[in-house]
C-alpha cells in the first residue's frame, strides 16, 4: 500500500479537520506528545467540566494522518467524561478513520497520547496532592565527546575567535550557556547554518537572547546530545542522541563549537 | 477532478514518452520483430537498427560505438559499473568511493558491495550538495579500484564537478563512474570532456521508453558481466535484445540533440520564475541546493513549520503532481539523505517540495502551481503549533 493511500474519511479529515486551534480558561488543560526530528507534534486542548470534556481542539504539525488523528481524536472525546477519555486508544482512532496504512499506525497515531497527558495535567492540577510527583528530567551532562580532542583545530572550536572562521560553514554550537547563545547569534553574520544544541526542552538563557534567537536563523535541536564527532582528518558530521526518543542519528556540520 | 487541467511538475522521478518516439518504436513491434542474434534476413534487420541505434548514441555522448552496452535500464547499468568493476578488479584491491547523494540505488549497490567484503568510503557534500574534491581526495588509498559520483543530483538538481573528478581519478589510475540520468537532457554529456570511463544512462530521461539504459563503457575499463546467459552485447549482457525499446531510446536522444538548446531555456525560465517568485512572496521559505550550479529544470525548497506529505496531498487534491523529500512519503521513513548530507536537520528536511517541470508543461502550469502553493502552505501553516514566524 502507498502511503498516501487513505481511507475517504482520514482524506476528509485531513481536507477538513474539524477543531483547529487552541483553548484557554481555568477549565482547560493541553498535552503535546511527539517531536519535530521525527517529524509529527501534536498538541491537544480539553475543556472540562463536572469530569466531562465538553470542548476539545488540536493543533498539529505532520504529514496526512496526523492531522487526520487529531482531528478525529478531537470529535470523539467531546462528551466524554475523563475516564472514558483515558480509555480511548489509538486503535480507536484508527478504527474510526476506516483504518489507516500499516507504516502510519505508529509514527502518527499519536494524538490519543496527547489527550492522555492532557488529562493527565488537568487531574494533576485539580488534585495537586494525588498527583505522582514527576521525576526531575535533568541529568548531569556527559563530559566525554568522542572525538573532541581529536578534532581540536581540525574543526573543533573551544571559543570563537575569529568569526571569519565560519563564513559559508555549517556550524553546530553545543549550548553550554549564554556565552554559547551569543556565539551562535554572531556566527549568523557569517553563515546562514547554525544549529544550537541543549539537552534541555528549550534554550535555557535571558528573555533578550531568547527573543533574539527566535527572530535568528539559528535553528534549534532540543533534548538532544553529541555522543561523537567523525569525519576523515576534519569535522564532518556529528552523531547525535535524541533524548526524548532515544534514537541516534548523525548530522552533517563543518564545525563543532563547545564554549566550556 | 472535474475539468481542471492536471498539472505534472515531477519530471525528474518519471517522464511522458514523447509520441514521436512511440510512431517510431511501433514498426518494431511486428513488422521488424526479428531477433538480431539470428542469420536470416528477419534477423539482419534487427542487427541493423541495434547497430545504428548503438552509433547514435555513442556519437551523441563523443564515445566510440563498441563503448556502449544495451541494459534494462539505468540500475542495471549502474549494478553492472559498481559490482562488474569491482568483480573484475578485485586482485587489484577492494576499495570503492562513493558520494553521500548517490541515487539510492548506487548507495544500495555500495552496501551489497560492503556485505561482500568490499570497502566503501563516502564523500561528504558542502551546504549545497556538492562533492568536496580535497575530501574525495583524501579517501584515496592505495587500493582504491573505483570512484562513483553522479553527473547532477536527481533531488536538488546540484551539479557536481566531475571533469574535476574525473581529473583526478585519472592521475591516480583509477577507474570513474558516474550516473548521469539526472542530467540527461538538461547538461551536454561528452565522456572525453568528462574523463568518465563508466557511465549510466536511462532511456527514459531522454523521454525514452523505460526498460532500457545504457552503458558507457571505456576500452580497457572492462566489468564482468552480471547477467549471465547467450551471450549478447559480447557476452557482457545476456538476453534477446529489445530492439523496439533501443530504437525508441535512439529517437529520444536525436529529438533531445536537435531540441535541447530551446527546452533548456524554455525550462530555466520556468525554474527561475518558480524560485524567484517563492521566494519573494512566501515568508520563511529557502532554496535547497545551489544557487547557480543547478539543473535548469529543478527547483526545490523547504518550508519552515510545514511537513511535506501533507503539502503532497494538498497539491494532490489540486490535481497537481509534486514531490518532497519528507520521511513520511518514504518506505523507510527516513528523510531523504541528500537532504541531511546537505546538513539539514529533519525538521527541515520533512519540510521540502521539489517542482521539477519538463517537456510538455505550459506557461499556464507554472501559473497555477503559484496560485496554490500559498494557500496549501497557510493553510498547513495554520495548524502547525512550530510555526512561529520570522519574516514580517
Amino acid at each position: 500500500m502507498k502511503s498516501t493511500q487513505y481511507s475517504e474519511k482520514t482524506l476528509d479529515h485531513f481536507r477538513n479537520p474539524r477543531n483547529v486551534g487552541v483553548l484557554e480558561g481555568d477549565d482547560v488543560a493541553s498535552g503535546r506528545v511527539g517531536n519535530p526530528t521525527c517529524g509529527d507534534l501534536m498538541e491537544v486542548f480539553i475543556k472540562v467540566e463536572d469530569d466531562r470534556i465538553v470542548d476539545a481542539k488540536f493543533r498539529t504539525f505532520g504529514c496526512g494522518s496526523a492531522i487526520a488523528t487529531s482531528s478525529m481524536t478531537t470529535e470523539m472525546v467531546k462528551g466524554m467524561t475523563l475516564d472514558e477519555a483515558m480509555e480511548l486508544t489509538r486503535d480507536d482512532v484508527a478504527t474510526e478513520l476506516d483504518g489507516l496504512p500499516p507504516i502510519k499506525m505508529h509514527c502518527s497515531n499519536l494524538a490519543a497520547d496527547a489527550l492522555h497527558e492532557a488529562i493527565k495535567a488537568y487531574r494533576a492540577r485539580e488534585n495537586p496532592d494525588e498527583a505522582v510527583p514527576k521525576k526531575s528530567d535533568y541529568e548531569e551532562p556527559t563530559c566525554v565527546i568522542v572525538g573532541q580532542d581529536k578534532f581540536l583545530d581540525k574543526g573543533v572550536y573551544l571559543e570563537v575567535s575569529d568569526l571569519e572562521d565560519f563564513s559559508d560553514q555549517r556550524v553546530l554550537v553545543l549550548h553550554t550557556g549564554d556565552e554559547s547563545v551569543e556565539a551562535a547569534l554572531e556566527i549568523t553574520s557569517q553563515t546562514d547554518r547554525v544549529v544550537l544544541l541543549t539537552p534541555e526542552k528549550e534554550i535555557v538563557t535571558t528573555e533578550t537572547l531568547k527573543d533574539e534567537l527566535a527572530r535568528s536563523s539559528v535553528k534549534v535541536i532540543t533534548e538532544s546530545r553529541i555522543l561523537e564527532i567523525r569525519g576523515e582528518f576534519e569535522v564532518e558530521k556529528v552523531l547525535v542522541h535524541n533524548l526524548d526518543e532515544d534514537e541516534q542519528y548523525e548530522l552533517f556540520v563543518d564545525a563543532v563549537i563547545i564554549i566550556e | 477532478m472535474g475539468d481542471i487541467k492536471e498539472v505534472y511538475l515531477d519530471y525528474q522521478s518519471s517522464k511522458p514518452v514523447d509520441p514521436r518516439v512511440i510512431d517510431g518504436m511501433l514498426p518494431y513491434f511486428h513488422e521488424r520483430f526479428g531477433n538480431a542474434s539470428a542469420l536470416h534476413r528477419v534477423g539482419d534487420v534487427a542487427t541493423e537498427a541495434l547497430e545504428e541505434s548503438r552509433r547514435a548514441i555513442a556519437d551523441y555522448i563523443n564515445a566510440d560505438h563498441d563503448e556502449i552496452i544495451f541494459t534494462s535500464g539505468a540500475t542495471e547499468a549502474n549494478n553492472m559499473a559498481l559490482i562488474g568493476y569491482a568483480l573484475k578488479n578485485k586482485r587489484k584491491g577492494n576499495h570503492i568511493i562513493i558520494s553521500e547523494v548517490e541515487h539510492i540505488s548506487i548507495r544500495n549497490i555500495a552496501k551489497y558491495l560492503e556485505r561482500e567484503g568490499f570497502d566503501v568510503s563516502r564523500v561528504p557534500v558542502d551546504k549545497y550538495g556538492r562533492v568536496v574534491l580535497r575530501k574525495l581526495e583524501r579517501r584515496i588509498r592505495d587500493n582504491t579500484i573505483l570512484i562513483s559520483v553522479q553527473n547532477a543530483n536527481n533531488e536538488i538538481g546540484t551539479i557536481q564537478p566531475i571533469a574535476e573528478v574525473g581529473k583526478l581519478a585519472e592521475e591516480k589510475g583509477i577507474a570513474f563512474h558516474t550516473d548521469a540520468v539526472a542530467a540527461e537532457g538538461l547538461l551536454p554529456i561528452d565522456v572525453k570532456r568528462a574523463g568518465v570511463h563508466l557511465m549510466s544512462l536511462s532511456s527514459n530521461d531522454f523521454y525514452g521508453p523505460r526498460g532500457i539504459g545504457v552503458l558507457y563503457m571505456k576500452k580497457r575499463y572492462r566489468v564482468n558481466p552480471i547477467l549471465i546467459g547467450g551471450g549478447q552485447e559480447r557476452g557482457l549482457r545476456s538476453g534477446t535484445e529489445d530492439i523496439a525499446g533501443i530504437v525508441g531510446m535512439k529517437l529520444a536522444v536525436e529529438i533531445m540533440k536537435r531540441e535541447m538548446p530551446g527546452e533548456v531555456d524554455r525550462l530555466q525560465g520556468y525554474r527561475d520564475r518558480l524560485i524567484n517568485t517563492v521566494l519573494d512572496e512566501i515568508p520563511d521559505s529557502y532554496l535547497n541546493g545551489h544557487p547557480t550550479e543547478r539543473l535548469a529544470s529543478n527547483a526545490h525548497f523547504r518550508f519552515d513549520g510545514v511537513e511535506g506529505e501533507a503539502m503532497l496531498l494538498s497539491f494532490k487534491d489540486k490535481g497537481i503532481s509534486v514531490s518532497t523529500g519528507s520521511a513520511c512519503t518514504s518506505k523507510t521513513l527516513e528523510p531523504s539523505h541528500t537532504l541531511i548530507a546537505t546538513g539539514l536537520i529533519h525538521e527541515e528536511a520533512h519540510g521540502s517540495l521539489q517542482l521539477t517541470p519538463g517537456r510538455f508543461n505550459e506557461d499556464n502550469d507554472i501559473d497555477r502551481v503559484l496560485e496554490v502553493l500559498p494557500e496549501v502552505l497557510t493553510r498547513i501553516r495554520g495548524m502547525s503549533p512550530i510555526y512561529n514566524p520570522k519574516s514580517r
